[in-house]
């Protein structure tokens, strides 16, 4: 489910059956030229292959509004704000809570999370519309649910 | 110049060459307006909203095959392109089917023998969803209807799907 009125309403009379949260992280930032393209086609990407997992999954997850931080800023005080995202989510009956970042510097900082982090590595250019992107996401959309699966 | 040679005059050559510019980018003009006016007769390839899906009926087995294809779609603010995919197989009496593989519980995509324990049947890996090879819901599972039925048409062999189609509770 999205974080839509249509689906929020649905959201509320099945609630014993929703117990995943997907919750994106993506970070932007402005001082840089050379990244600012890099980051933007990552954010294209990662909006996209979680709004693919969540029609997959979508009878047993709920899929956040991207958490948006500048790049450069201080991950101690990021992973406050996600932790605090956390357990206002929380507040509800979801027992799992996955993180999906294409930025590494998460990684390091995982375990101080409360949730599980998944990582993605490798996609940073290419064109969107192409049939072997396509391919690429559909393929990590399987591996990822299925990854999801084996919490449940 | 010699008298032979001049088999064209100026004059003619001129007259040759603007009525044939001037032809060219009337038709440019007119055809377009013909076009519209008689657009309804062209408009052919997706006959009754039913789409093309890119299967040919001689590969369809017994076995449920999942095939994707894409709609245009238009909502209040923009056209997109949607996604869509369904489960086509011939049932026992050799009839095409082809069912919705969206779960009649929540949403999510279902899948043909999803899971080992289930070996025949529909499984929805969100809450243990189950249908028979029929479609029908498995008593006892979250889904309380059946799978969607999209409508259908073999056309020169190929097979064109539209909307799918509530089922009557089994």
């Amino acid at each position: 489910m999205k974080w839509k009125k249509a689906d929020l309403q649905q959201y509320v009379q099945a609630k014993e059956y929703i117990d995943t949260i997907i919750l994106p992280l993506a970070p932007f930032q402005f001082s840089n030229d050379t990244d600012l393209e890099k980051m933007s086609f990552q954010h294209e990407v990662l909006t996209l292959l979680c709004s693919e997992i969540e029609k997959e999954l979508t009878g047993r997850l709920l899929l956040t509004p991207i958490y948006n931080y500048v790049k450069t800023a201080e991950k101690e005080m990021e992973v406050q704000r996600v932790n605090g995202w956390v357990n206002n989510l929380q507040a509800q009956p979801f027992s799992h809570i996955f993180f999906i970042s294409f930025d590494s510097s998460w990684k390091k900082v995982e375990s101080q999370l409360n949730g599980t982090l998944l990582w993605i590595p490798g996609i940073q250019s290419g064109d969107l519309q192409s049939a072997e992107m396509h391919g690429v996401i559909k393929d990590q959309v399987e591996q990822l649910t299925e990854f999801m699966r084996s919490y449940w | 110049m010699s008298e032979e040679k001049q088999q064209v005059s100026r004059r003619q050559f001129l007259n040759y060459t603007l009525t044939g510019v001037g032809g060219f980018m009337a038709a440019g003009m007119l055809a377009p307006m013909l076009r519209m006016a008689v657009d309804p007769v062209l408009k052919e390839e997706k006959h009754g909203g039913l789409i093309n899906v890119g299967l040919a009926v001689e590969d369809i087995t017994n076995e449920p095959q999942r095939v994707d294809w894409k709609i245009d779609q238009v909502d209040g603010w923009y056209e997109s392109q949607v996604s869509r995919s369904a489960w086509v197989f011939k049932d026992d009496n050799g009839d095409i089917q082809a069912f919705s593989p969206i779960c009649k519980h929540l949403g999510c995509v279902v899948s043909w023998e999803g899971s080992d324990q289930y070996p025949n049947q529909f499984y929805c890996p969100c809450h243990d969803g189950r249908y028979y090879k029929d479609g029908t819901n498995v008593p006892g599972t979250p889904p309380l209807a059946p799978l969607d039925v999209y409508e259908q048409e073999v056309k020169d062999g190929m097979l064109f799907l539209g909307e799918p189609q509530l089922r009557e509770e089994a």
